[in-house]
């Protein structure tokens, strides 16, 4: 009898997820174009061994065999007076909460499969990371962004408790990149903390980074210094940089704005974002500007493309714009840079967003995000099929 | 032949049913003996359902449901951050989002219905909203907990002001019968029409008024004992027990049997008292917790004896079960984090006619949240962490 109604529990909940497309939408605008449909998981990834919170997510990746990661402020993030009593001296609370390790690997069920990060021998582990990508060979690599000076969304603990550790006298600010291997060895950074004028050596507050594999080169968004600059992805040596439009990265007046991601197409094109102009900028591997598209373009603020990803039909149709400022996922078709739809919105429920700031995809073509701010999430957006957007464009 | 063959199934029968009813017997000794009960709860993910308009919740920091499994919630709009709040700036600076309406009810589906609150004529909307209670007659009442709100409000359903209790910046402090000293919570007795207050971020007492006419009927601080301002300075888990409430005194409510129960947070303990304010019995919660404390607010199970109390306790993110009787801790549910289910600074705590639990978060929480009664069942983890439902 008692189990028999564990199982009717169980199916009720059962209907209730796989209903989720239409009980729960995701604000889906309807174009009438061809567009993936999606449905967030409301139940992955599972939740976290030994009371670890997540601080603002930076950074999200997927790797080859399909696992998940990424990277996340911690303490720097999270408030000791209100949120991570375990973590202070003395404790604050009993039995919650305290930081999760900086760097987490997901399995496709949602479990931690492995941990790391933080402050090591050899390397400047970041103040606040910012972007990360994952190479073919499993090498992490996680962008340096620094500490803005008035950041915005950080937790604001007032009074009580304090830090475990002491705060340290403020630290050089965030101006490189690290390469870590896949558990956590320490391998190589370029660029130096503190260092951050715009030589063919130095980087600036970096958001975004990616790989080349082929042609084992780092393509690095420098966010500082208004540039894309490529660096051998071995020896970390300098290859070339431009700015917006395949300009001179030194121009002021023609740069980006805030470039915030860079990724690479399997047909060879860079693309990258530059936020707070609210475009995305196409080049070639040289550097040769190929053309633009546009992302809400009235949204002032931290502006609308903050990073994107591709689709993975073998095509790469389709490409993901997280925009943390109006709190949504746009898709784009990649050929034309056309808005075809979006998903998403404002608020802490599951397929909402606060400060939604990464993206990438799985070899399924789910989608999984990255919240920022006091978002402090990874969500996953279950690929649905390519199917028309019914009604006009909102 | 055929004879013999009757009289052996009737032993064989009679036999199988004494074994049967010996394993039953044994079976109810040793669970009675092994096994604690209590109820247990599933988050449902897919609930509330999400806002219009583009709305977003500040922090919540009071929920009431009412007659109808109607839930309530009151929040805070002045809490948002510029980084969400796009289209409260001129220009807009984004598509989304601004902050809902302070005051929300929504239908047992998880739809928003009435929307209403803030500033208005004939009334002070508080500095910082806090409490809300959907009393017997529909009555909706507010309280607020900045320093300077001293006072009460009542509202019908659909946001019509019906009366003010106390002066905003008027608190003489706890011994005060005209105003209140920043006010957390409110229950209303419906046998009397009687108003305890729990009062509150200034106060250190429990207030009881009259629920029509505001008049104050008495009130009592820790242990039953006049209330006293005098600064308590921080808690400190190896001295002795405070012989005062330490600011906030965050609930008081009022169990079916007569019992008043109340949250001194940051002493990490609940009081309990009889209508009259003699006190009772009080019971520890997470003693080593400092700063906000462990006892933010409780809720009743909705069995006729109220075998149960539900307490949220935001500072180490989960709500502990108590047998009411005993007031022994029988497991607790909830883990920090901001998936379903967990918790950032669980604030408000509320059950509905099915007994379901609902609560609400604030700082950085800032959620509504349902957990569905799933029954009474063994106890097979005194923490349960994060309740999902199974795949």
């Amino acid at each position: 009898m008692r189990r028999t109604t564990y199982l009717l529990g169980g199916l009720a909940l059962a209907l209730a997820t796989a209903d989720l497309g239409s009980v729960r939408p995701l604000a889906q605008s309807r174009s009438g174009a061809q567009a993936p449909a999606f449905q967030v998981d409301v139940l992955w990834p599972k939740p976290l061994r030994d009371h670890w919170i997540l601080g603002s997510v930076t950074g999200v990746a997927v790797d080859a065999k399909d696992h998940i990661w990424l990277v996340h402020r911690g303490a720097d993030s999270l408030s000791a007076r209100q949120e991570m009593g375990l973590a202070t001296n003395p404790p604050g609370s009993e039995f919650c909460c305290r930081p999760a390790p900086f760097v987490l690997e997901f399995d496709q069920a949602g479990n931690v499969v492995s941990h790391w990060g933080g402050p090591g021998d050899g390397y400047e582990w970041p103040r606040s990371p910012g972007g990360m990508a994952i190479d073919p060979a499993g090498n992490v690599w996680i962008a340096a962004a620094g500490v803005s000076e008035t950041p915005a969304g950080r937790g604001r603990g007032r009074g009580g408790a304090t830090p475990a550790t002491p705060p340290a006298p403020p630290r050089p600010q965030d101006a490189h990149v690290l390469k870590f291997s896949r558990d956590g060895k320490f391998l190589l950074q370029i660029g130096k903390a503190g260092k951050n004028e715009a030589s063919d050596t130095t980087l600036n507050r970096p958001l975004g980074l990616a790989v080349d594999a082929a042609a084992n080169e780092l393509y690095v968004a420098d966010t500082g210094n208004r540039r894309i600059i490529v660096f051998d992805a071995r020896s970390g040596g300098h290859k070339r940089q431009w700015s917006a439009h395949g300009a001179k990265p030194d121009d002021p007046a023609t740069g980006f704005r805030t470039v915030s991601c860079v990724k690479l197409s399997t047909d060879g094109l860079v693309y990258v974002c530059d936020r707070q102009n609210n475009r995305i900028q196409v080049f070639k591997k040289d550097g040769t500007f190929v053309k633009e598209g546009f992302v809400s373009k009235t949204t002032l603020g931290d502006g609308a493309v903050w990073d994107v990803a591709f689709s993975r039909d073998p095509k790469q149709q389709f490409l993901y714009v997280a925009d943390g400022q109006d709190q949504k996922v746009f898709v784009l078709r990649r050929d034309t840079l056309d808005v075809v739809s979006s998903f998403g919105g404002g608020g802490r429920i599951p397929g909402y967003f606060f400060g939604v700031g990464s993206v990438a995809v799985d070899s399924k073509g789910n989608v999984y995000t990255g919240e920022t701010y006091e978002g402090k999430r990874l969500q996953r957006f279950v690929f649905k099929g390519i199917s028309a957007m019914r009604g006009g464009s909102r | 032949m055929n004879r013999r063959h009757q009289l052996i199934t009737v032993a064989l029968v009679a036999l199988a049913g004494g074994l049967g009813i010996a394993a039953h017997l044994l079976e109810r000794a040793a669970a009675a003996q092994t096994t604690v009960q209590a109820p247990r709860f599933e988050v449902d993910p897919l609930w509330p359902k999400p806002l219009p308009n583009n709305w977003v919740m500040g922090r919540v920091i009071g929920l009431g449901i009412d007659a109808d499994d109607h839930v309530w919630i009151v929040h805070r709009q002045n809490t948002l951050l510029p980084t969400e709040n796009a289209l409260e700036h001129k220009p807009p600076t984004g598509s989304c989002c601004a902050a809902a309406p302070p005051v929300l009810e929504f239908d047992p589906a998880g739809n928003l219905l009435r929307h209403w609150g803030g500033p208005g004529e004939g009334y002070e909307w508080p500095l910082s909203n806090h409490g809300i209670f959907v009393d017997h007659k529909g009555i909706v009442w507010i309280g607020g907990n900045d320093s300077k709100d001293a006072h009460i409000l009542k509202f019908t359903r659909d946001g019509k002001f019906l009366k003010q209790f106390g002066r905003f910046g008027q608190s003489k402090g706890s011994n005060d019968t005209a105003n209140f000293g920043a006010v957390a919570k409110i229950f209303v007795d419906a046998k009397t029409n009687e108003a305890y207050v729990a009062d509150g971020y200034q106060n250190k007492r429990v207030a009881v008024i009259d629920g029509d006419s505001g008049e104050f009927k008495r009130y009592w601080g820790a242990y039953g004992a006049k209330p006293d301002d005098t600064s308590l300075g921080t808690y400190d888990p190896n001295a002795p027990p405070a012989k005062q409430f330490r600011t906030p005194v965050h609930c008081a409510e009022l169990s079916n049997d007569g019992l008043v129960y109340v949250c001194d947070r940051p002493n990490d303990r609940v009081q309990v008292f009889t209508k009259e304010g003699k006190f009772v019995k009080e019971i520890f919660v997470a003693t080593k917790t400092l700063g906000d404390g462990s006892t933010w607010d409780i809720a009743f199970s909705k069995d006729p004896q109220q075998k149960y109390i539900y307490l949220a306790d935001g500072k180490n993110e989960k709500v502990y079960v108590i047998q009411r009787d005993t007031m022994e801790i029988l497991t607790s549910f909830g883990d920090g984090g901001r998936q379903p289910g967990q918790f950032y600074a669980v604030h408000s705590i509320a059950t509905d006619s099915k007994g379901n639990i609902y609560t609400t978060e604030t700082y950085e929480g800032r959620r509504l949240q349902k957990f569905v009664y799933k029954g009474i069942h063994p106890v097979t983890k005194k923490d349960q962490g994060t309740v999902w439902p199974s795949r």
